[in-house]
């Protein structure tokens, strides 16, 4: 089942590789039949992605959630989740194009990661476990759309007479609203990733909140992101001072993921 | 002097100012967690210039999230919090009761769409609810309002970030906290209570590869007379009498057995790190580590192997290791010795009455969340023209460009359309 997930990932690579290429070509030649097609790839690189990690539960014994590759792979699937349901909520086919190598670069950060299946220690034998993570999962995927769209945004500015631009990019309040809305899920979620990890943090370690670096960081992030919604309220900051906030905000995101691993080891350091 | 309270008052309660203290204690949280946390000040003087680092002591950056100067923080916030909530509570009203009430929808709204012919079917697929008659300036109107409570969001998630930090700080003020470690048979004292604890069992359970599955302590806390008994899991603690115990950790133990020309003079279970008394002199033996294969080059075998150091009036004395079957230490007539390794359990037992009004506190901050993102209000209404037609308009979430969109669709009135209306003419 192991040997099927590692033939499984590497075809994901593939796949999200060529419909980046297809999402690069459908900028290049300005044909929507290819973005069309891009999604598809997309969609299809998705589906083997999700059998990849059902493979490797399988194979665990266990929720594929508990060390750095399994983290990254989710993390990266959660990201190709939410850039689709937002391409296809939104008719934003241009998404795909920033958000595909976005996911591209965290499946590679993965695939450079030790897939060694470990047993679990105690304290993660818990069903808290695939709530914690999983619900990280989709804020870490939101927080990275509510980035690439920043980055949009601010390109947006730059192609302002572009008519191929006009066309398949929303209007500027519109991108400024689905990135809010981004913020709003990924917010959310981290909430109730926060929440979830403190309960099982209680039951396992006797302590809801011992300030490690993980949850640390994680408070950062949610600090910066309600800061980035309150300015919008008191201040009116959208557009482009939003668009730079949400940039601002990812680089938090995977300051906590990647940079408390990296340099500030704590409880946390398994994920 | 009222004056100068309002305004000071006005300042605590405003989100400028809470905007600020949010920047600040992300500011905080991270110089906590780059810092290392929880040293003296001997340990800072030798990692950074002097200067540097009785900086970091003098203003409490030693030790940040336990700091005065956090808690002052986290107390202003609070207050913050708690004051927005207060003042806005009557706009909070006024906005609910508005939002659903035909009398109050505004004079320019976002959108109005003329020469709608069948508003009814607007309402539908803007999935509102069944529109309500009423009438306004003399002329027909039909009215329907959604997501009412969503006006509640920001308010609701401010309480639950209060009641949070307020739980977070009560708890962390009254909280008390035990560590108690043992193997099965021992008693042992709570300091500073009237309870103790026996550990009745203590099990380890592996895989099949192995590795350790779960870690499972039975036992009886008592108070005088009474007597509660209970199992301690990883992830499932115990509660009795008010506390929670928990599974924290486990580690080796050995029986030390000393003895006088031969006979058993004293005999205990010494855990690893564990120091005791030599018969109750000052010589003080520490069982320093166990090894389950030591390598004995003496005799070329993997043995069980015992750590130990000694000290004599605080100065140490001895250091070495003893393999099963040997002798450790030969003071004279008396000799000292370890045997039967064992797993000892150490449990932590806390109590913290607290916990429910935070997690109470995280699960409306919750709840607040959903209704701000997720429930935002909007209104539709529909003005009867004196053509006979009707002017749909609506009132969505603030800056929400897609709201007119989808009213657009809705009342059939996007340029599209509007286009194929002015072809089929």
């Amino acid at each position: 089942m192991l040997q099927m997930e590692s033939g499984l990932f590497t075809a994901t690579i593939m796949i999200y590789v060529a419909a980046m290429i297809l999402f690069f070509l459908f900028i290049a030649f300005k044909r929507e039949g290819l973005a069309r097609v891009a999604i598809f790839v997309q969609a299809a690189g998705l589906v083997i992605h999700t059998a990849a990690l059902i493979c490797r539960g399988i194979g665990a014994g266990r929720l594929p959630m508990t060390n750095q590759y399994e983290f990254a792979t989710s993390f990266a699937w959660g990201l190709s989740l939410v850039s689709l349901i937002f391409i296809l909520r939104f008719k934003f086919p241009m998404l795909g194009a920033f958000a595909i190598p976005v996911t591209i670069l965290i499946i590679g950060y993965a695939a450079m990661q030790s897939k060694e299946v470990r047993e679990l220690m105690p304290s993660l034998r818990s069903s808290w476990l695939g709530v914690h993570v999983s619900t990280a999962i989709i804020a870490y995927g939101a927080f990275g759309i509510s980035f690439v769209l920043g980055i949009i945004f601010l390109l947006r500015e730059k192609m302002r007479d572009s008519e191929f631009w006009n066309r398949h990019v929303p209007s500027r309040d519109k991108l400024d609203l689905i990135s809010y809305r981004s913020v709003c899920l990924g917010l959310l979620f981290l909430s109730f990733t926060m929440i979830t990890g403190a309960i099982w943090a209680e039951q396992a370690w006797g302590s809801y909140w011992s300030w490690d670096p993980k949850e640390t960081w994680s408070l950062v992030t949610w600090l910066v992101y309600a800061v980035y919604l309150h300015l919008r309220i008191r201040r009116g900051w959208r557009g482009k001072a939003a668009a730079i906030f949400a940039v601002i905000g990812f680089i938090c995101v995977l300051f906590t993921y990647v940079g408390v691993n990296t340099f500030l080891p704590g409880i946390h350091s398994y994920a | 002097m009222q004056k100068r309270l309002k305004r000071i008052g006005g300042f605590f309660s405003s989100m400028r100012f809470g905007i600020a203290l949010l920047v600040v204690l992300a500011a905080a949280c991270a110089l906590g967690s780059f810092l290392p946390q929880g040293y003296a000040l001997d340990w800072y003087l030798n990692r950074y210039p002097a200067r540097t680092a009785a900086l970091i002591y003098g203003l409490g950056l030693d030790d940040v999230f336990h700091s005065l100067w956090f808690l002052v923080l986290a107390v202003v916030l609070c207050c913050n919090l708690l004051l927005c909530n207060l003042l806005h509570l009557p706009g909070v009203i006024r906005r609910w009761k508005n939002a659903g009430d035909p009398a109050a929808v505004p004079e320019c709204p976002e959108v109005s769409l003329d020469g709608v012919p069948s508003p009814k079917e607007v309402f539908t697929r803007m999935h509102l609810p069944a529109p309500r008659e009423a009438e306004r300036d003399g002329r027909k109107m039909l009215f329907s309002a959604k997501s009412r409570i969503g006006v509640w969001g920001a308010w609701v998630c401010h309480l639950g970030i209060f009641l949070l930090i307020v739980g977070f700080i009560l708890g962390q003020a009254t909280k008390t906290e035990y560590t108690v470690y043992g193997v099965p048979g021992q008693t042992k004292q709570i300091e500073g209570t009237d309870l103790s604890v026996t550990i009745d069992a203590f099990d380890i359970d592996h895989t099949e590869n192995g590795s350790v599955q779960q870690y499972t302590t039975r036992l009886t806390m008592h108070r005088g007379a009474e007597a509660q008994s209970g199992t301690a899991r990883v992830n499932a603690p115990a509660s009795l009498f008010g506390y929670r115990v928990y599974q924290n950790s486990t580690g080796s133990a050995a029986k030390l057995t000393v003895t006088m020309d031969g006979n058993v003079q004293q005999e205990e279970v010494v855990c690893v790190g564990e120091s005791v008394s030599v018969l109750q002199t000052p010589l003080v033996l520490t069982l320093e580590a166990y090894e389950e294969e030591y390598y004995d080059a003496g005799n070329g075998q993997k043995l069980p192997g015992f750590a130990y150091s000694t000290s004599y009036m605080g100065q140490v004395d001895r250091a070495g290791v003893q393999v099963a079957g040997d002798t450790a230490l030969r003071y004279g007539s008396v000799e000292i010795s370890f045997s039967e390794p064992q797993n000892y359990t150490l449990l932590q037992i806390k109590r913290d009455r607290y916990t429910p009004l935070v997690l109470l506190g995280g699960l409306v901050t919750l709840l607040g969340l959903l209704l701000a993102f997720y429930l935002q209000p909007s209104r539709v209404w529909a003005l009867e023209t004196e053509g006979g037609g009707w002017t749909v308009c609506g009132a969505g979430p603030r800056g929400n460009a897609f709201f007119a969109d989808l009213l657009r669709e809705a009342a059939g009135k996007t340029p599209e359309n509007r286009e194929k209306q002015e072809e089929s003419r």
